[in-house]
């Protein structure tokens, strides 16, 4: 699929002076997606300074460019785009674990992608919580409003 | 019991510092009866710990424990329990306990351990280097004698950022008895000492890193819980019937916090450590008092000046202003020394010019220069001049030093049971109005250290009280908060001033200890559970609430679906009766704990309290003690757990125990009570 067919995405944004790095942002994400608490399986995961009281975040841009889902052997199988929320997902059961869609990521090689703990052939990114009432869990249960949920314009 | 679905990593670490060794040992024949943290470690103690133990022997155990929520999404999950024989408490050194939040009870849970349980002691400096299922203990020699936050920014070097590191500073390493086990910024385990038991053992850090998860046994369940629980706790602590505002300097001091209620950041112009400039977050009332100074202290306050013929004097504390406040806490805090001993001292050296004494050792006393204050420290850490004999607890100090008997009774004054300062007994800190001083002296009466660490709960309640001493709303109505408490607890006159009602005054007061024996094994903070009254998101929320009731079945919402253990409240309210329990008779059997100890506590409360004027002689402190006594299952005369209550807990084996013991001695008669001379 050519990227510029690519339907647009709602995306989940983090604002760094609100962020206090309580963490909670990513246990919500490990155990509504994983069933366990972990910031290791969590797909935002935040760069805590401890000294310097700086807490960036990483998380998926949900890229109008798409990389992964263009590196992706099977695009729209393992790698896909949500009909609704535009949300660049993977659907485990297709996945391979080859990782080519971690690889093509502006982000490659940070937490986000790393399935530890569990199965190391399946490979995690945020799907904006697909199925899950309310929405971006993150931003639901974000206690400074460090999250938002940026919701795309129309189809 | 067979392994639990989730929450509890299933093992615990033990390392041989001796032997250089290390093993994993199962959590489950602790579970599900001691839960973790605190109760465990207790646990442990009365298997292993030999009575008579010393807290510099090798054979002292050093623990550091998570429980089942570490790791988790449960609000302020991110707090630990340290536990050991301490070298500061008073009389003698018995076994107890400190708390801290920060980051490591996640890491070491996702690391897959429950808690670290240290014995023996290194023949030299070594670190403690836990990443994952591989441990190892290293050398510290290139560490050894380095600040707190050097430490950990060059075992974070070394091992990767993500790496959440616990260490003692040179206070630790040369035994100081206020020495922490420190963590991050601020957060320690800092009043029991353990970071000089640390030291003792020759171990200057633990670096720990995790990858694993911390399992959920009903995921859907537990997450709604949690969410529920958030919503609850929401408002902040409950110090503040009216939602807390956090500003942007607020940052949460224990993982999941959703608030960081008493905390600020701020930029500190102070060259510390390997790094310049420092951010320093003060913590916590404490924090507050180095900048802004503590009017507390005075006593007596102006308005009992009329009716107080006692002849112990203490004036309020001034603040040292932001830049030199902020910069002695960071000195303070990279020495690894507890901060709240700076309180104490400047207080107490006010008492010392107000009766003539000017300097001490050779040191001349200038309380208020925040030089005098670094240098003094300084030679705290390092055990030189005044400094050494400080470093062995104020009260030992005054001992050995030559000084007029008021000077000596104003330090016995200012740290008035187990040799801690005192805190919200109403009379030389914080004022508590009656009854509140009844119930913080019947946890200070039994406890082992100063208990309102760990029972804020029961101190918050006057922030509901006019006239609001912090963080209290106005708007609260007196009627609608005891009628709050009639209905959770089935009795009326439960916040009644005065002692009428005096058994339902000491049940609640025991199930609010029996709560915080639990609130330290599962863990959480203190300042937020049980969470008995509601926050409330507006004053008009506030004003049209029907009652102020919380939630206290809210721990057990959690920890079933975590566990998949069906625990309700009652078996949580077990739990913690249980835990307390154990501790007692660890007390007794290794202490010589009893009746004749905890009246020791009962001299301070003689004085009036300083905001309504209360007291008690010592008939009434023995109907009150009477009283928890009997509604604890307590024998009235020894102060020992009867069997029938230790049986009803499951301890039927700590019941035997004692009765062998019973029948070796008669209860210590304790040395703790002070004699007639220096009574008030």
């Amino acid at each position: 699929m050519p990227v510029t067919n690519i339907p647009a995405s709602s995306v989940v944004l983090h604002k760094q002076t609100l962020c206090r790095g309580c963490r909670i942002c990513e246990l919500v994400c490990s155990a509504t997606h994983d069933g366990a608490c972990s910031t290791q399986l969590s797909r935002i995961h935040i760069a805590a300074d401890d000294f310097a009281f700086a807490f960036p975040a990483v998380i998926c841009r949900q890229c109008k460019t798409a990389e992964c889902h263009a590196a992706c052997p099977y695009p729209g199988r393992a790698l896909c785009i949500d009909p609704d929320t535009g949300a660049r997902y993977i659907d485990e059961r297709e996945c391979d674990g080859c990782g080519a869609c971690a690889d093509a990521c502006p982000l490659r090689r940070t937490p986000i992608w790393e399935k530890t703990g569990s199965d190391p052939r399946v490979y995690i990114k945020c799907d904006l919580c697909r199925g899950i009432d309310g929405g971006p869990q993150c931003v639901l249960m974000c206690p400074w409003d460090a999250l938002t949920y940026k919701q795309k314009r129309g189809p | 019991m067979t392994a639990p679905l989730g929450g509890w990593a299933g093992q615990i670490l033990r390392v041989d510092l001796t032997g250089r060794q290390t093993r994993t040992v199962p959590t489950s024949p602790y579970l599900p009866d001691f839960i973790g943290g605190k109760g465990i470690a207790t646990r442990i103690a009365w298997e292993e710990l030999a009575p008579g133990t010393e807290p510099y022997s090798p054979d002292n155990l050093l623990m550091l424990m998570t429980g089942p929520f570490s790791g988790t999404l449960a609000p302020t999950s991110g707090k630990g329990t340290v536990c050991a024989v301490s070298p500061r408490t008073l009389p003698k050194p018995w076994f107890t306990y400190g708390g801290m939040g920060g980051n490591w009870t996640p890491e070491l849970k996702y690391a897959g351990y429950d808690g670290i349980v240290i014995n023996g002691a290194a023949n030299e400096p070594v670190y403690l280097w836990i990443n994952d299922g591989e441990v190892e203990l290293r050398s510290a020699r290139d560490l050894w004698g380095k600040d707190v936050f050097e430490t950990q920014e060059l075992l974070k070097a070394r091992h990767g950022k993500a790496t959440q590191v616990i260490c003692i500073g040179p206070a630790g390493e040369n035994r100081v008895v206020s020495a922490t086990v420190h963590h991050r910024q601020k957060n320690c385990a800092g009043m029991s000492g353990f970071g000089a038991v640390m030291g003792s053992k020759n171990l200057k850090a633990i670096a720990i890193r995790g990858t694993g998860a911390v399992r959920i046994a009903d995921p859907a369940g537990f997450v709604e819980a949690c969410k529920k629980v958030h919503r609850l706790v929401h408002a902040g602590p409950t110090e503040t019937p009216v939602r807390m505002q956090m500003g942007p300097t607020n940052v949460p001091c224990a993982h999941a916090c959703p608030f960081g209620c008493a905390t600020r950041s701020h930029d500190v112009s102070l060259k510390l450590g390997s790094k310049g400039g420092r951010k320093n977050i003060a913590v916590m009332c404490n924090g507050e008092a180095y900048e802004g100074g503590w009017k507390w202290y005075q006593y007596p306050t102006p308005d009992m000046e009329a009716e107080y013929t006692g002849e112990l004097r203490t004036r309020a504390v001034d603040g040292l202003g932001k830049q030199a406040g902020d910069e002695l806490q960071l000195q303070i805090e990279a020495l690894g020394l507890s901060g709240w001993t700076y309180l104490t001292l400047r207080c107490w050296f006010l008492a010392c010019l107000d009766h003539g004494v000017t300097e001490l050792e050779g040191l001349e006393l200038r309380p208020t220069d925040v030089d005098f204050w670094i240098e003094l420290f300084r030679m705290i850490a390092y055990r030189e001049g005044l400094g050494d004999l400080l470093a062995d607890g104020l009260l030992p100090a005054c001992e050995r030093l030559d000084l007029p008997a008021i000077v000596k009774k104003t330090a016995r004054w200012l740290e008035p049971m187990w040799g801690f300062p005192s805190h919200r007994d109403g009379r030389a800190c914080e004022p508590q109005p009656s009854p509140l001083w009844v119930f913080d002296m019947l946890h200070w009466a039994i406890d082992s250290r100063d208990p309102l660490a760990s029972h804020h709960q029961t101190g918050y309640i006057h922030c509901w009280f006019p006239p609001h001493f912090e963080g209290g709303s106005a708007l609260v109505d007196r009627k609608k908060l005891e009628a709050t408490f009639t209905r959770v607890f089935g009795e009326p006159g439960i916040l009644e001033p005065g002692f009428e009602h005096l058994d339902a005054k000491t049940r609640v007061t025991k199930w609010f200890d029996d709560r915080a024996q639990l609130k330290d094994s599962l863990l959480l903070c203190d300042w937020v559970f049980p969470r008995v009254l509601n926050g409330f998101d507006s004053a008009e929320a506030l004003q049209a609430a029907d009652d102020y009731y919380g939630d206290i079945d809210a721990e057990a919402s959690m920890l079933a679906p975590l566990t998949g253990i069906p625990f309700t409240s009652a078996d949580l309210d077990r739990a913690g009766e249980r835990i307390r329990n154990l501790d007692r008779a660890l007390q007794i059997r290794n202490h010589g704990r009893s009746r004749v100890v905890d009246a020791a506590a009962e001299w301070v409360f003689e004085y009036p309290e300083k905001s309504d004027g209360s007291k008690l002689d010592q008939p009434l402190f023995d109907r009150i003690l009477d009283s928890y006594y009997a509604n604890r299952g307590w024998d009235l005369t020894s102060g020992w757990p009867t069997r029938a209550k230790l049986e009803e807990l499951g301890l039927a084996d700590v019941a035997d125990e004692l009765e062998r013991l019973e029948g070796l001695a008669a209860p210590d008669r304790g040395d703790a009570r002070p004699g007639p001379e220096e009574r008030g």
